[in-house]
């Protein structure tokens, strides 16, 4: 009988930590998220698609100046104000050869990006918020200075990425022609 | 003077309406996509508090994540183009492990320093199931497709390890 009771007791001792963790997030994370989206979702219907168009147009540029600018700053912007997934459809004005390299440096950010604006990527956060809930219980006066860190590493990564990719994509597509 | 009072009535209306549908919007996510994943992460979060399931992948974790060199063999692990389109949907497998890492780190079995480029070393495979609609949606040739998904997949296992690097570069002095 003591052993049943203390079975159940584990049991069911489960789901109260569950529960417990659950209201963290709850009161920890969900107003703040509720807040910033309505904000960020205002903003960027106040700045309008055109404005965002014009910017893409002018980042998309062609030429190794503008790789920087291509590879951190036009996905930064994309990600931020149309969000995942819809970002992606900025590739339509880069040139040809530059989208897969553009889409790598894009969806490479949407996780890097949650840290501070949680809009972009609703639905994947806890890749963030699993590691940040953590490092909260450990250090939390050192969340924020993560999760800014976070953003800079993820910039400088997705301009990695977009550069490499740029170079192993120029590579295959010769090595296609050589072949046909 | 009619014409003013209509004009300011008008804009205050438009701003508040806008306002209102980006609450209504806000509103919707947090329902239907953060509060349903958060009900799943708590759960296994409870999983691993409460009973020894937690300390078997402690274990297992710990001799990976607690060391730079460990974080990349997760890291080219997961970027293995066969496994990397595998391991992507919806994050879903990055957000699981990025909780069991920050429960650990929570438990004060991980260095809180190993944060920054785990949060990379987990996620190389990030999209890579994504990679023709994405480029769909950027209105891509279908030729641009057919070379652009190999050629994203084969970046990874160049820009992954890359990613942890730039991750423990950037914690230094954290």
């Amino acid at each position: 009988m003591d052993a049943l009771v203390a079975g159940a007791e584990a049991f069911i001792q489960v789901f109260r930590t569950a529960a417990d963790v659950f209201v963290g997030f709850t009161t920890g994370i969900i107003p703040i998220v509720v807040v910033f989206l309505t904000a960020v979702n205002a903003l960027v219907k106040f700045i309008g698609e055109e404005r965002v168009e014009g910017f893409a147009k002018w980042a998309s540029q062609e030429g190794a100046i503008y790789m920087p600018v291509r590879y951190t700053l036009l996905p930064f912007v994309a990600v931020f104000m149309l969000t995942n997934p819809v970002c992606y459809t900025f590739g339509t004005f880069l040139p040809e050869k530059h989208k897969p390299a553009f889409y790598d440096s894009a969806v490479s950010f949407v996780h890097p990006i949650t840290g501070i604006f949680p809009h972009a990527n609703g639905g994947e956060l806890f890749v963030w918020l699993g590691i940040a809930a953590g490092v909260e219980i450990v250090a939390p006066d050192m969340v924020t200075a993560l999760a800014v860190r976070y953003l800079l590493a993820g910039l400088v990564v997705i301009l990695i990425r977009g550069i490499v990719t740029d170079i192993i994509y120029n590579i295959m597509t010769s090595r296609r022609a050589g072949v046909e | 003077m009619q014409a003013l009072i209509e004009r300011i009535g008008r804009s205050v209306g438009g701003v508040v309406g806008t306002l209102f549908q980006a609450g209504r919007d806000a509103v919707d996510l947090c329902l239907k996509t953060i509060i349903p994943f958060m009900a799943f992460v708590t759960f296994v979060i409870g999983l691993i508090l409460e009973t020894g399931v937690g300390d078997a992948i402690a274990n297992g974790i710990k001799g990976f994540a607690s060391s730079l060199g460990g974080l990349m063999i997760v890291c080219i692990i997961c970027a293995i183009p066969v496994l990397s389109p595998l391991l992507g949907p919806g994050a879903v497998i990055a957000q699981i492990v990025g909780v069991l890492i920050g429960t650990e780190i929570g438990r004060g079995n991980i260095d809180v320093s190993m944060a920054l480029p785990a949060l990379f070393a987990i996620n190389p495979q990030v999209g890579c199931d994504f990679v023709p609609v994405g480029l769909a949606l950027g209105e891509a040739e279908p030729e641009t497709v057919t070379v652009g998904v190999p050629a994203v997949l084969t970046s990874r296992m160049i820009t992954g390890p890359i990613s942890v690097v730039v991750g423990y570069l950037f914690a230094l002095g954290l």
